[in-house]
């Protein structure tokens, strides 16, 4: 079990060396301060994906070597989660298909479904649903609702997948109700300070330079975006955390950071994709946002992330509370048969002891 | 083949008492028993049982012994058992495997899983659908039929796999007037045909039609068994919240308005 | 089973499947393997991005959609459909690249505050052709495959039937899921739900019919999970296939021939070679 994830880490690292030291011609060093350079985020990010991939074979090989099977994979993959996907799958593309074309609001909403996978059944078939619903978004759904940028961006719905998946199994989509007030400010604050951490850290490498944002001969429209989206930002993260005290939900905290982590992360990700693949346009609402960044004077790359990190934070942190909300309509009995589905429930609900002959299912 | 249960009792996941208790009940060729018995008495937990379902695919608890032939097969997969077993469920529309085309594939869906070599997946998939007669629908598309077609599709499906006996938890239950007649009619061509059935009905003129035997169900527990014809002329039966046949009522209608005689029996057979 | 020996008793002529099931495509386009058409989108879309400039998008639009579009009758059909899907796009990039585009010096036009640039119109053709490029690959495979031949064909490879089912069964439920949306449309509008109007009423519409029809949908996970195990779903392994579609040696060929050039391109580029 451990020389699974060992495997796993030390692939992970060596391709990630390894990529940075030989596609260092994007402009890298290994210096962390330029890791997150625009350019140098290109050749993090997408060397990151693959270093990922490869951690992922990596695991699959040695429990193969130790076990001739793929157990822990394929235990993720019973026909409740093979019926679930699908669902999610269409979840995605037309909840994301309506935002973009209809409501052009600068956020994606695509990720309801792949979340809500891998808090059930776990990170593999939460990030093979990530993948299949951006592939077949492009290949194979009809207009009105086909996305043609949509598959491009099938590795950031894969981390996604995986993160959430991860998050789920440390047992962070779970309720934690009835907790006394003291640990719900212990939640609160410990939220906050990661995610105004991650907002300081993001402004001043991404931001810093651009507070020309606001200066006067920027067009109104796009000063009034910006602002909307930080205070639509504000607004969730604090509505969140009023929510905690409200519903004595210490989950609240777990489930905001989860959020937020995952948009940064996804972010990152996808933005040298959108920079230099579409060169920023993707056909949704966040087109006017990276217009607005690249009017205030940032070029293609550094726009997409500026961009990238006011939509994907917000766009996240929804989509995890909608999950969040969605598990808590289900009942007990739905969720308890999925792989991972004993992990979203109270752990302060008792449960039924088994008595002498009667027994669960052998085959 | 015979299919029996020796003092099964099942408990639902997470649930706090049982749902079934102390169950014997003995499936033999050939033969239609009836499972009859109010709301919540453990009708179709008991299709579940028999068919296997429960506790392998839906969690829970089990007592007691499932025997096929003298075999114990508390341990054989789903998909073994369905070999053996087939279940029908109430809902048409969630029966259908959504990943079929045509009325043929969708049949054809089970042998496929099974491994069956192809050209017998074919044999067999005719077969089913002209046994219901739905053949002229094997090029349709399952999505667009009524609720009776879509049921008819899915037994069909079931047949596919030759099980030696099917479990139709009530058929009929979520199909309009036609539908139900529809399925009936196509549940008794079988019956007459010799195909073991066990079909849970809260429409007992659907038994009093097929049904070799009946076995009523109260708070999980076996009430009352016998053959069709006792136990559904039975008195007992209203307290036990079973709905009395077409026939039952208008024999008692009829011999509370003082009419009746030879003629009416004749004319109820 | 009893039953079932009875019904075979009597002789019958033997049946295949039925015409409709696997009925190859209406042009020699529609006939070759479903691999090789989505091959050939794929190369030709990551390729116009890998190409970059106009020359050699426009090139791969001419020779790797719209000639086959063309063998396959469905021409009339892709500019449509292609022309429609990018539109949006194409708008939003033009207007962003053609006034915002940074460190352009060459001025074509001023609209107040806004300047129209040189540099900002070649990024922004260069950026449309390659949109065009990726749609219209896209597009034609979409008009000339089902999605569930591809799928049998991958199934036939040894993809496992599992990712096959999930392809098939995404495909059959987004349709299925917005006809279910819009009936629970109708019933919250006859109780009175406001889905016209501004932005906030309409968002605020959204969520009396998502919530119903995403929790509908999950409702039925257990049924569904319940009829397909009852059909010898939990079976590992390979399922028997009914057909599959005919492949040649031809086609693997061109498929490798298609990889190796686009994987030939992508180094050239990063070599430099491409400029």
């Amino acid at each position: 079990m451990l020389a699974r994830w060992l495997a796993a880490l030390v692939a992970f690292v060596v391709v990630f060396l390894i990529g940075i030291v030989t596609i260092g011609n994007f402009g890298t060093g290994i210096d962390p301060d330029s890791f997150f350079d625009s350019e140098g985020a290109n050749s993090f990010a997408f060397i990151g994906a693959i270093a990922l991939v490869v951690a992922f074979i990596a695991y699959a090989a040695v429990e193969y070597a130790q076990t001739r099977s793929f157990a822990s994979i394929s235990a993720q993959f019973d026909t409740r989660t093979i019926v679930l996907m699908p669902i999610a799958i269409a979840i995605n593309i037309i909840l994301g298909a309506t935002v973009a074309n209809a409501l052009k609001l600068p956020i994606y909403l695509d990720s309801i479904g792949t979340i809500l996978v891998a808090a059930l059944a776990g990170p593999v078939p939460g990030a093979l649903t990530g993948f299949l619903s951006n592939m077949l978004w492009t290949y194979v759904v009809p207009p009105p609702f086909q996305n043609g940028p949509a598959a491009a961006f099938s590795i950031v719905a894969v981390v996604i997948g995986v993160l959430a998946g991860l998050a789920a199994r440390g047992g962070w989509m779970r309720p934690r109700r009835s907790r006394s007030t003291g640990e719900l400010a212990v939640g609160a604050i410990v939220a906050l300070v990661i995610v105004v951490g991650l907002g300081i850290y993001a402004y001043t490498r991404f931001y810093g330079s651009t507070v020309e944002l606001f200066v006067e001969d920027s067009a109104p429209i796009f000063v009034i975006l910006s602002w909307l989206i930080i205070f639509i930002f504000a607004a969730i993260v604090v509505g969140f955390l009023v929510l905690l005290f409200v519903r004595r939900d210490l989950a609240v905290p777990y489930v905001t950071v989860a959020g937020v982590v995952t948009g940064v992360v996804a972010a990152l990700i996808s933005a040298p994709i959108s920079a230099n693949v579409f060169g920023g346009v993707t056909g949704g609402g966040t087109d006017f946002l990276v217009a607005a960044f690249r009017q205030a004077g940032s070029d293609i790359q550094t726009a997409t992330f500026q961009q990238g990190l006011l939509s994907d934070p917000v766009d996240k942190l929804v989509t995890f509370f909608v999950v969040y909300l969605i598990l808590a309509a289900m009942a007990r009995r739905m969720k308890a048969r999925f792989p991972q589905g004993e992990l979203l429930l109270d752990e302060l609900e008792p449960d039924q002891p088994d008595a002498d002959d009667w027994r669960g299912a052998t085959a | 083949m015979t299919v029996s249960l020796r003092s099964v009792g099942y408990r639902y996941a997470g649930a706090s008492r049982p749902s079934l208790l102390d169950i014997d009940l003995d499936l033999r060729d050939g033969e239609v028993v009836g499972v009859a018995g109010a709301s919540e008495s453990g009708k179709t937990t008991l299709a579940l049982v028999v068919s296997g379902i429960a506790p392998r695919t839906i969690g829970g608890q089990i007592r007691g012994k499932i025997l096929l032939d003298q075999a114990d097969v508390d341990d054989w997969p789903m998909h073994r058992l369905s070999e053996r077993i087939g279940i029908g469920f109430q809902n048409p529309a969630t029966q259908l495997s959504q990943v079929a085309g045509t009325v043929f594939e969708e049949v054809a869906f089970g042998p496929m899983n099974l491994a069956i070599p192809r050209d017998e997946v074919i044999d067999r998939t005719w077969h089913a659908l002209e046994a219901l007669a739905i053949d002229a629908l094997s090029e349709r598309d399952p999505r667009h039929l009524s609720g009776g077609q879509q049921q008819l599709v899915a037994v069909a499906g079931l047949l596919a796999m030759r099980p030696e006996h099917l479990v139709l938890d009530e058929p009929t239950a979520q199909l309009d007037p036609a539908g139900t007649r529809l399925v009936a009619d196509a549940i008794a061509a079988l019956a007459a045909d010799g195909v073991s059935i066990l079909v849970t009905e809260q429409k007992t003129d659907l038994l009093a039609r097929i049904a070799t035997s009946v076995v009523i169900l109260e708070a999980g527990r076996i009430a009352m068994r016998g053959r069709t014809g006792d136990v559904l002329d039975d008195p007992r039966l209203e307290e036990l919240g079973v709905a009395e046949t077409s026939a039952g009522r208008l024999r008692r209608l009829a011999s509370a308005a003082g009419v009746g005689g030879a003629r009416l029996e004749a004319a109820l057979r | 089973m009893a039953g079932g020996d009875r019904l075979s008793d009597e002789a019958r002529p033997a049946r295949g499947i039925p015409p409709s099931l696997g009925r190859p495509g209406p042009t020699a386009y529609h006939r070759l393997n479903p691999l090789t058409k989505a091959t050939l989108a794929t190369v030709t879309a990551v390729g116009a991005v890998v190409l970059g400039g106009v020359v050699g998008p426009v090139g791969l639009v001419v020779v790797a959609v719209l000639l086959p579009a063309a063998i396959a009758g469905v021409l009339p059909q892709l500019v449509r459909t292609g022309l429609l899907l990018s539109l949006p796009i194409a708008i939003s990039a033009f207007v962003v690249n053609l006034f915002f585009y940074p460190g352009a010096e060459t001025v074509l036009l001023r609209i107040g505050p806004i300047t129209a640039t040189a540099e900002g119109l070649a990024f922004a053709i260069e950026i449309l052709v390659r949109i065009l490029a990726i749609s219209g690959a896209v597009t034609l495979f979409y008009l000339t495959t089902r999605p569930s031949d591809l799928v049998v064909d991958l199934e036939r490879r040894g993809v496992s039937p599992r990712i096959g089912f999930v392809t098939n069964a995404s495909v059959q439920t987004v349709p299925a899921m917005v006809d279910r949306a819009q009936q629970i449309t109708a019933a919250q509008r006859a109780r009175g739900l406001d889905t016209e109007g501004s932005v906030w009423r309409r968002i605020r519409g959204v969520v009396p019919i998502v919530g119903p029809v995403i929790l509908g949908s999950i409702a039925e996970v257990e049924e569904r999970t319940m009829a397909l195990e009852a059909r010898g779903f939990t079976r590992p392994g390979r399922r028997t296939l009914l057909w599959s579609p005919s492949d040649s040696r031809t086609q693997a060929i061109a498929r490798w021939a298609l990889v190796i050039g686009l994987a030939a391109t992508i180094v050239a580029r990063i070599a430099g070679f491409l400029g």
